[in-house]
């Protein structure tokens, strides 16, 4: 049986009312199904408006700051071979903002919300984790891995002994499970991944944007006024699978979630194979803004004739 | 877009109280309007419904390596259908403007915050280039208010591609291209006679930047208010990827989502 046979042939509501036949368990918070919205591609509002974003197995928000950051100036995004290439640059309105608007307005919805967390150094980072620590959100996932801001992000999570640093700060301060978000951008993810682990780290994410560029032939110059962004989109799924799988051979049993490329349940199955407990959706909701939901209902479908990689997910163990 | 056993129609994101996503819809017209400039039409009852001035679409290729939209303010509706004007500027609008009667295309929409046309007043629809269709659509919608007036003010480069349209549904059509002046020409020689009526003035704009800025301040020094339409590089169109943004007195906002529409007085153009 083909792919396309094993999915209905009848199309159904994707608006319709479901109950959700397999969730699964990321550091012992239950998902209702193994799909989320990955960092800098959820708002509550924008995409609350196309779907009901407690269907989800979690929404991770966009990576939120001690205080507001403007971020990089304009251009900041430019289209690339099947994705785009984006600098952003972290904007946000701050740890408090966050805390009065977007948590308290997700966890009204019902959703499982993952709060993402931003840094210039290890102060803003310990910063936004203290305010978040008793706060509602359901996991803290820390962002050492964003390519468009000068301090912090990825200069951290490329770094193991800076991860480490960072994370001793970090894991007493709060016993909310802590996801680390890892980037692609290094030699050797698992040595990345280990030292998060060793850290504290209840569980990785993977991966956050590749570094790439577009120039404009009229000019000659850069088109992102940051030079360089973060590649994300359809580009990007062979390399995150890759970087799934190498971290689950390094590390066995800390969760995973997948992330990179993910526009369909079969890619998002893909993950699954190759060792993560959940996946999450970015880029393809730029460009489809209810693909998140799509894609939980499209793999629902596939896991049904899947009772073996079901019953793994759903005691919190994954495939491989 | 691949393959799936879900559904997503309008009417059944309007059952479930949800904005409806992207969709596939018929093109029924494309044809040049000048050298380069395109009128695209399509068939969308959603969005020919609920467009209001100044809101726009996006236009997806079906080149699954170019994945990301392209946002186009409506120009005008037609029973159903919606139509936009553009310029081919690169490979997406040139896949676009390729298009025939019959063919498919992927749209989003309506999208962004409209102009405030809710004061009895006279309109003047300034506008620049490929920044005139959303003020033709603003006329169209204006043409229904017996206690509004709207007067077309247009400047091109050089093809008067849109005064055809604009005359449709605009009291007045002023209009000049670049072997005369520009649109402030146009503003100065209509002055005296806007005075006369002693009706409240309101400047809807759109057009390259400077153009706006400079109409802004030709305004603010009269004392009528101005709105701007505004561009920027946009990312998703819906407010979710940040990527559009403008600088404003109340922050950095996003252009497709607190806009596309700003006050001169939100965007610092109006000298206070």
């Amino acid at each position: 049986m083909n792919i396309e046979q094993e999915l209905n042939e009848t199309p159904t509501n994707l608006y319709a009312p479901h109950e959700w036949r397999h969730g699964t368990v990321v550091a012992g918070v239950p998902w209702k199904n193994p799909v989320g919205t990955a960092s800098g591609t959820f708002n509550v509002d924008a995409c609350g408006q196309f779907y009901d974003v407690a269907q989800l197995g979690s929404v991770t928000t966009k990576g939120v700051s001690p205080v507001e950051w403007l971020g990089n100036p304009g251009v900041r995004t430019a289209e690339s071979p099947a994705g785009t290439v984006n600098a952003v640059g972290l904007q946000n309105p701050g740890v408090d903002h966050y805390l009065e608007y977007d948590l308290p307005k997700l966890k009204g919805l019902g959703a499982t919300v993952v709060a993402n967390v931003a840094g210039h150094c290890d102060d803003d980072y310990a910063q936004v984790v203290e305010k978040l620590a008793d706060s509602a959100a359901d996991m803290l996932e820390i962002n050492v891995s964003c390519p468009n801001v000068t301090h912090g992000g990825m200069s951290v999570g490329t770094d193991p002994v800076a991860l480490g640093r960072l994370m001793d700060r970090l894991r007493p301060m709060t016993n909310k499970p802590m996801i680390v978000k890892l980037t692609p951008n290094v030699t050797d993810i698992a040595a990345i991944a280990r030292a998060a682990a060793e850290g504290g780290a209840d569980c990785l994410s993977m991966i956050n944007t590749l570094v790439g560029m577009r120039i404009d032939i009229r000019t000659g110059e850069p088109i992102i006024a940051n030079r360089t962004g973060g590649v994300s989109g359809p580009c990007v799924f062979p390399v995150g699978l890759a970087c799934v799988w190498r971290v689950r051979a390094a590390l066995p049993d800390i969760p995973i979630i997948g992330i990179g490329g993910i526009d369909s349940g079969e890619k998002a199955l893909e993950y699954l194979y190759a060792g993560a407990n959940a996946v999450e959706v970015g880029g393809a909701a730029l460009y489809d803004p209810t693909a998140p939901i799509r894609v939980a209902r499209e793999l629902e479908e596939l896991l049904d004739a899947r009772p073996e990689l079901t019953e793994k997910l759903a005691k919190g163990d994954t495939w491989r | 877009m691949p393959t799936t056993a879900f559904s997503h129609t309008v009417e059944q994101a309007e059952q479930a109280g949800r904005m409806p996503t992207r969709r596939t819809v018929t093109v029924t017209d494309v044809h040049e309007l000048a050298p380069g400039i395109v009128r695209f039409t399509f068939r969308d009852e959603f969005i020919a419904r609920n467009v209001k001035p100044a809101q726009f679409v996006n236009l997806y290729s079906s080149n699954p390596q170019h994945l990301m939209p392209r946002p186009f303010g409506v120009s005008d509706v037609d029973g159903d259908k919606v139509s936009l004007i553009f310029a081919v500027v690169g490979y997406g609008t040139e896949e676009f403007a390729t298009l025939k009667a019959g063919d498919h295309v992927d749209v989003l929409g309506p999208l962004g915050k409209p102009f405030d046309i809710s004061a009895d007043a006279d309109y003047l629809l300034v506008g620049g280039g490929l920044g005139i269709p959303p003020l033709l659509e603003t006329a169209q919608a204006l043409a229904g208010r017996a206690d509004c007036r709207a007067l077309a003010v247009l400047g091109y480069r050089r093809e008067h591609f849109a005064d055809v349209y604009a005359a449709k549904y605009a009291d007045e059509v002023h209009s000049i291209d670049e072997s005369e002046g520009n649109v402030l020409t146009l503003l100065e020689r209509l002055w005296p006679k806007l005075q006369e009526g002693g009706r409240e003035l309101i400047i809807l704009s759109c057009g390259p930047t400077p153009m706006m800025k400079a109409v802004a301040e030709w305004a603010a020094k009269r004392g009528v208010d101005a709105q701007l339409c505004m561009e920027q590089r946009m990312g998703c169109g819906y407010g979710t990827c940040v990527a559009c943004t403008v600088d404003t007195r109340d922050g950095r906002e996003k252009v497709c989502e607190a806009g596309p529409v700003f006050t001169a007085h939100q965007l610092g153009w109006d000298n206070k």
